[in-house]
């Protein structure tokens, strides 16, 4: 008796040891991993519905939105570099996340009282976007602060694989509830209000505003010194690094698009390529920010874009079977696994403390201009000489970009380990 | 600290689910929102049979029940079709809306007692209906949500597809159809195809809209040699007229999503604009082969084709006209 008890004792601290030693995450990681995901259920709750709820009950046409999408793109870039100076300023990157997360839940409880004009929903839109780009700088910021610079990549995996569980979740539960309670759009909201309530509620509760590595003494940042970032001696070649890779890579939803006419399939299956990249991604954002931590960001970072070459690949194939869509799918998510996370990862070990958030707002902004430059031309040389064509350029881009961009990130890895 | 907040965390999860469990058990027991009542009225004497959906403007939950108006009355009405768009000919009918879950869009064909036969779930968004004369074929424009990739405030992707009515199967869309323009092969990365005619005397034969760059080209299509030829530019949402020899169309203002409705010859390609003054959404509708049907996307007009006169109302609170034949049998 008395061994068995003790064999047990000793058993079980040994098992969650190894466990634990495996995927070491702070608990702050965890919990900000849980806020995503909460929220990003009950975002994509309300982005599945809404275009029905529109016709269905507005009688209008979801057309309208595409306007304020654009317009609001735009926005977002700014609300994200102010966003993320405004919390190093303040050294109040739980409130100012905070502020983001309630505006995009206020927005979920706006659509259950208020929902019944089509006025109404364009600016419930308008300021989950503004929310949305409040908080992601910030929130990042806190992800790198309460991680060891040893482990950032693990805990950028984590905190992106719990994120886009949410946003597969979301669209479960959407269809879930229409197919218990048909065309009650009320109560799709009502729900959505609680994922974002709870959502709030674990980032106040139990999310550690100060955590590890936040800077507790020194004057608070000023405005000029987030600005001469831009050429700080290691954080500026990672950001021109960052810039050429994103506009050499083309953008999935092009891919996507390049896939479905290369592959004479079902149109009906086309939500199947998203799926399929998703769970690629969920299943490799842990295992690669791992690797990332024990080989280095870097290496990892430049594979993983050139993982991009297997889907150019496919995309330059006559004709595409199901076992080459599938390589291609699984690359894809491989390269989103190694790159968005990583790249992330790399300027919180890059950038110094008190501008954790200036800096990774300004690196978002950075690529999603680059992005968008990319899906421009890529667009522009699709239509003037052909999908094949405009892939092998982009194909040649990305392998300059590679060669000019590693010596740049590995000097800037070199520096911030240095430092 | 922390293991207060997990507790309050904890608690709150129980609330959560129980309040979210219970409004959604109340919503699935409650009366789910079902669309009856709403009946257009019409306001002239139509000589020949209208089918309309009809718009309640104060209820739009009320929106979508089709009707047939002739000689200024309601003569048939549909129990359980609900369309955002509608189209019938030779005794088969399309209705595309959003099916009555809401967790998705369908298409449902549909006989001359309004009897579904098939349902197809849609990739997107309604947006054109047609059917050819002899009821054979039928084709449909959709929207497609979240594929506008050239990031444009403007930019859209539209699906079209033309089906087998009898069967209910797809027999292509006209994204993998090959295109020529003046002979050569034609192909973009921003290609987009909307609103198809079928020519009332072959319905191998129709006509589209290609959109790409900031033209919108009208072609002419083949069913069976899955192929179209760019005719001219400036022609959206081309509807032939019963003889075949004319084309209504919406033609751009400017930039905008401004639309004029233009009638054009076959023959010469030439267009002239018609008598209305609105801006029109909509793929004209011919009532008879002098007489153009449409909506503004609250009443249904109609306007002589050739340019004189001015146009009429013809049904109040209605969309989607659709010219029946008088023992057309709906």
């Amino acid at each position: 008796m008395y061994q068995v008890e003790a064999s047990k004792a000793l058993l079980k601290p040994r098992l969650w040891a190894r466990r634990t030693s495996r995927l070491r995450v702070p608990r702050n990681v965890v919990m900000l991993g849980t806020v995503s995901l909460l929220t990003d259920v009950s975002s994509e709750m309300v982005a599945t519905v809404l275009p029905m709820y529109l016709i269905f009950s507005l009688g209008a046409s979801p057309l309208v939105f595409g306007a304020i999408d654009g317009t609001y793109r735009g926005a977002a870039a700014l609300v994200q570099v102010l966003s993320g100076f405004t919390s190093d300023r303040w050294r109040r990157h739980k409130e100012v996340a905070g502020l983001g997360y309630g505006l995009s839940a206020l927005g979920k409880v706006a659509l259950v009282t208020a929902g019944s004009t089509i006025g109404g929903v364009g600016a419930i839109v308008a300021v989950d976007r503004v929310g949305k780009g409040i908080r992601t700088a910030p929130r990042d910021a806190l992800i790198s602060l309460s991680s060891a610079k040893d482990k950032l990549a693990t805990s950028f995996g984590v905190h992106r694989a719990m994120d886009s569980v949410g946003a597969m979740l979301g669209p479960l539960v959407a269809f879930g509830i229409l197919f218990l309670a048909p065309a009650r759009f009320d109560a799709v909201f009502v729900v959505s209000t609680l994922f974002a309530v709870l959502g709030l509620a674990v980032l106040v509760l139990n999310v550690e505003g100060r955590p590890q590595r936040a800077p507790r003494e020194g004057a608070p940042p000023r405005l000029r010194a987030a600005l001469s970032l831009l050429k700080d001696r290691s954080f500026a070649p990672l950001l021109l690094a960052a810039a050429g890779l994103s506009i050499a890579s083309v953008s999935d939803a092009l891919i996507y698009v390049g896939l479905q006419r290369t592959i004479d399939f079902d149109p009906a299956l086309f939500p199947l390529l998203y799926v399929m990249t998703a769970i690629s991604f969920m299943a490799l954002a842990i295992p690669v920010g791992q690797l990332a931590d024990r080989v280095g960001k870097v290496p990892v970072l430049l594979a993983g874009q050139a993982l991009l070459f297997v889907v150019y690949g496919v995309l330059l194939m006559s004709s595409v079977g199901y076992l080459a869509l599938a390589v291609c799918l699984v690359a894809l998510g491989g390269y989103f696994a190694a790159t968005e996370g990583v790249m992330t990862a790399l300027a919180g070990a890059v950038l110094p403390e008190r501008l954790q958030a200036s800096g990774i707002g300004i690196l978002i902004t950075v690529v999603s201009l680059g992005r968008l430059v990319s899906s421009l031309a890529f667009g522009a040389l699709w239509f003037a000489i052909g999908l094949q064509s405009a892939v092998l350029i982009f194909a040649a881009c990305l392998i300059l970009a590679l060669a000019l961009s590693a010596p740049l990130l590995f000097r800037a890895q070199r520096l911030a380990l240095d430092g | 600290m922390d293991s207060r907040g997990g507790k309050i965390t904890v608690a709150l999860v129980v609330v959560c689910v129980l309040l979210g469990g219970g409004y959604v058990v109340y919503a699935a027991l409650g009366p789910s929102q079902t669309t009856t009542g709403a009946s257009p009225s019409a306001a002239e004497a139509a000589g020949v049979p209208v089918m309309v959906r009809a718009v309640d403007p104060v209820k739009p939950t009320l929106n979508g029940r089709v009707f047939v108006v002739e000689d200024g009355r309601v003569v048939r009405r549909s129990h359980d079709l609900a369309c955002e768009r509608v189209y019938y000919a030779a005794g088969w009918g399309i209705c595309m809306g959003v099916a009555p879950s809401g967790v998705d869009y369908t298409a449902t064909i549909f006989n001359s007692r309004f009897e579904p036969l098939h349902t197809l779930t849609l990739l997107g968004l309604p947006s054109r209906a047609r059917v050819s004369a002899d009821g054979r074929y039928g084709a449909m424009t959709v929207f497609v949500a979240g594929d506008s990739y050239l990031s444009s405030p403007t930019a859209f992707s539209t699906r079209t597809t033309i089906l087998d009515m009898k069967s209910g199967e797809q027999i292509g869309q006209l994204e993998q159809f090959e295109v020529t323009k003046d002979g050569t092969p034609f192909d973009a990365v921003d290609f987009n195809f909307w609103g198809i005619t079928f020519s009332p005397t072959d319905s191998n034969t129709f006509y589209a809209t290609l959109a790409t760059g900031d033209h919108h080209y009208l072609v002419e299509g083949d069913v069976n040699s899955r192929s179209m030829h760019v005719l001219r530019d400036g022609v959206e949402c081309p509807s032939l007229s019963p003889n075949g020899t004319q084309i209504a169309f919406k033609s751009r203002i400017g930039d905008e999503n401004r639309w004029h409705v233009h009638v054009l010859d076959v023959a010469g390609l030439k267009d002239h604009p018609v008598a209305e003054q609105r801006s029109i959404d909509d793929q004209v509708e011919w009532l008879d082969d002098k007489t153009l049907v449409y909506s503004d996307g609250e009443n249904v007009y109609t306007a002589p084709a050739d340019g004189s006169g001015e146009s009429q109302l013809l049904v109040k609170d209605a969309t989607s006209p659709v010219r029946l034949e008088s023992r057309s049998g709906a």
